[in-house]
């Protein structure tokens, strides 16, 4: 095998500016890949991370109704002693309460329906994305009684700024109409119109009172955790902690499933992009070894004229594909490292190339996009460039070892 | 003395339906362990077929072909390279030397298929490059040989694993007249030194005169089979 691994790495560089052009090709191809779908997660998973920490966490506890008909009756009772028992869980990050809900605002300039989140301003200060979108006043911090915070957008149309004051109408668990004063302390801005002209951010307790709730009922708890990936295994074990009770315990998935919608549409969309660059690449790659095979054809017959048996012919042709495969993969494991690390840190910026605002599920795209490694993707990407150029090598080999010895000698 | 090519009435075709070209009109042919023999005629009567067909690289359309009492006709891909591997040296026209391999490595290429140890390969492969004249030419590739060197390079390749046979298709084509005695002379001394059996194709008097045993083909049937002094004005 010696010899003939010798014969086939002296074969690859027989040309060497094919060779050199081929495993660039692989690199280049692979290098491409690799960028493209770390920038494609990169984007997803920010999504993901800042809808998840703003809205309900990685997994969300609710009413078993409440998803289908969103009402203030379908609250969660004893949620501080269900948070306590999910903290002790591993792989949780935070856990917070929520109470949601939808009503009215007005101010002395009109009305607009809103949304309102019920946080607890020390918590949501550590998670939530919106919390360091603030771009006038501050955000809201425990002490806080009939403060609010509210969206850029919907301070533009019901005129309202730091300090002034707007009333929030909505229901109360019995069914009646109530409402508050509430002073704004802070407006975010996140750049979705959606997100910024919808949602107000209230102290919990506030929200409980207005909605006559109980002290201790959250209409969600969110679970953040710290890996994403752990979410399955964490849901399982929260089910099982919850026995009988009347509560369901949902991924963000299930929650915001047009934000999943889109991910999905989108990765399968990247999917195929790159599917293209790749095929392109191993065309390349097949061109090259067809060619260096069909090239050689006197040389394969006096190799099989000698002796050379047409399995170790074949193992010939299939080493030199494993070398350009393995220089090629080596090649776009490190320029694609190399790009995807350093936009990992310094991001790329399209605030010059998106002119408008794109959301998806209230969250808006930010400009910046870091790309997001994982080893897994390197390690899938490389081991499918390399297999595809070990197989891409079967049918060339089979032409090798079938070389008809007498005609190409004669 | 044992045979080492029993051919019977060998017929070779080439084509199909009408066109049918006839390379082989029924050979019949045997050499004797050691013998030192050549085979001239016009280009197309047939040479290059019979080397193939003896040396396993082409089958015969009907007859029987045996080579060191086997018969080639029936063999498989894997005993016909085991044969040829084992057996039987060839040495091309064209040199047909591997260009990525140094000539040591092309001369040890044969011995490491057939598992040499590293420490014989070493020493037949030194022996042999001095006996063909390439002694301190062994690292150097074929593009840094002449047209000679390299077939001395093929030589030594052909006769290093110590076969039964060597099948020569036109050794002496490309090189010079001079050269092309040497090479004869050498292959002469392998053969008379180690007892090898020559087969060499050719159409020119260097190779005639030097061998043992002349024949001649043409258009595909033996014309002359005897001393070469007698048959080279036939050739």
């Amino acid at each position: 095998m010696k010899m003939i691994a010798k014969l086939a790495w002296r074969s690859v560089w027989r040309n060497k500016r094919r060779t050199i052009i081929t495993v660039v090709s692989i690199g280049f191809g692979l290098a491409a890949a690799l960028f493209f779908i770390t920038f494609a997660d990169g984007q997803y998973q920010k999504m993901i991370n800042d809808s998840v920490r703003m809205q309900a966490g990685h997994i969300t506890l609710e009413h078993p109704e409440y998803r289908d008909a969103p009402a203030v009756d379908l609250f969660v009772n004893d949620s501080t002693d269900i948070r306590r028992e999910i903290e002790k869980l591993p792989d949780v990050e935070k856990v917070k309460l929520l109470v949601t809900g939808q009503g009215v605002a007005r101010s002395g300039s009109g009305a607009v329906g809103v949304g309102f989140l019920g946080v607890e301003p020390s918590l949501e200060i550590q998670t939530s994305p919106l919390a360091k979108k603030i771009i006038k006043g501050e955000f809201l911090d425990d002490e806080d009684k009939r403060h609010v915070v509210i969206g850029s957008v919907l301070a533009k149309r019901l005129k309202l700024d730091i300090g002034k004051k707007m009333v929030l109408s909505t229901n109360d668990v019995n069914g009646n109409l109530v409402e508050e004063l509430c002073r704004i302390k802070g407006i975010f801005s996140t750049g979705s119109d959606e997100t910024d002209g919808f949602f107000i951010l209230v102290p919990i307790a506030f929200a409980r009172g207005l909605m006559q709730l109980p002290e201790d009922a959250s209409t969600q708890i969110g679970v953040i955790l710290e890996k994403q990936e752990k979410m399955k295994q964490v849901q399982k074990q929260i089910w099982n902690m919850l026995g009988s009770r009347d509560i369901v315990v949902l991924t963000w998935q299930q929650v915001m499933p047009d934000l999943n919608a889109f991910i999905k549409v989108d990765g399968g969309s990247n999917l195929v992009f790159q599917g293209i660059i790749l095929t392109l690449v191993l065309f390349t790659i097949f061109n090259t070894i067809l060619m260096s095979v069909l090239e050689r054809k006197r040389e394969f017959a006096v190799l099989l004229a000698l002796g050379t048996s047409p399995n170790l012919l074949q193992a010939q042709v299939m080493m030199e594909s494993v070398f350009l495969g393995l220089i090629g993969v080596f090649i776009g494991t490190v320029v694609g490292g190399a790009i995807t690390w350093y936009y990992s840190i310094h991001g790329l910026d399209f605030s010059e190339m998106m002119t408008e605002n794109m959301t998806v599920s209230g969250m808006a795209f930010d400009p910046i996009i870091y790309t997001h490694l994982t080893p897994g993707v390197f390690i899938i990407l490389g081991s499918i460039v390399f297999i595809a150029t070990v197989l891409l090598s079967v049918f060339p080999m089979r032409r090798a070892a079938n070389t008809p010895i007498s005609d190409v000698l004669r | 003395m044992d045979k080492i090519i029993n051919i019977n009435n060998v017929i070779k075709d080439y084509g199909q339906g009408d066109v049918i070209v006839h390379a082989l009109r029924g050979i019949t042919l045997s050499l004797e362990c050691g013998e030192f023999t050549s085979m001239a005629g016009p280009s197309g009567s047939g040479k290059s077929t019979l080397l193939n067909i003896i040396g396993g690289l082409d089958k015969p359309t009907t007859g029987s072909v045996e080579v060191d009492g086997r018969d080639v006709v029936s063999m498989s891909m894997a005993q016909l390279s085991h044969l040829r591997r084992n057996r039987i040296g060839f040495i091309f026209q064209n040199y047909s030397l591997i260009p990525v391999l140094t000539a040591y490595e092309n001369a040890e290429y044969i011995l490491v298929l057939q598992g040499v140890s590293a420490k014989k390969r070493n020493e037949r492969i030194m022996d042999i490059l001095k006996e063909v004249g390439l002694d301190g030419m062994e690292n150097r590739f074929p593009r840094e040989l002449s047209g000679g060197q390299q077939q001395r390079v093929a030589i030594a390749r052909a006769i290093a694993p110590e076969p039964a046979l060597v099948l020569a298709d036109e050794p002496t084509a490309n090189v010079d007249s001079k050269t092309g005695g040497a090479l004869m002379d050498l292959m002469r001394k392998l053969n008379e030194e180690k007892g090898i059996t020559f087969l060499l194709s050719t159409h020119e008097k260097i190779v005639m005169e030097r061998a043992r045993r002349l024949f001649v083909l043409k258009d595909g049937l033996i014309e002359f089979d005897g001393s070469p002094k007698e048959g080279i004005n036939i050739a």
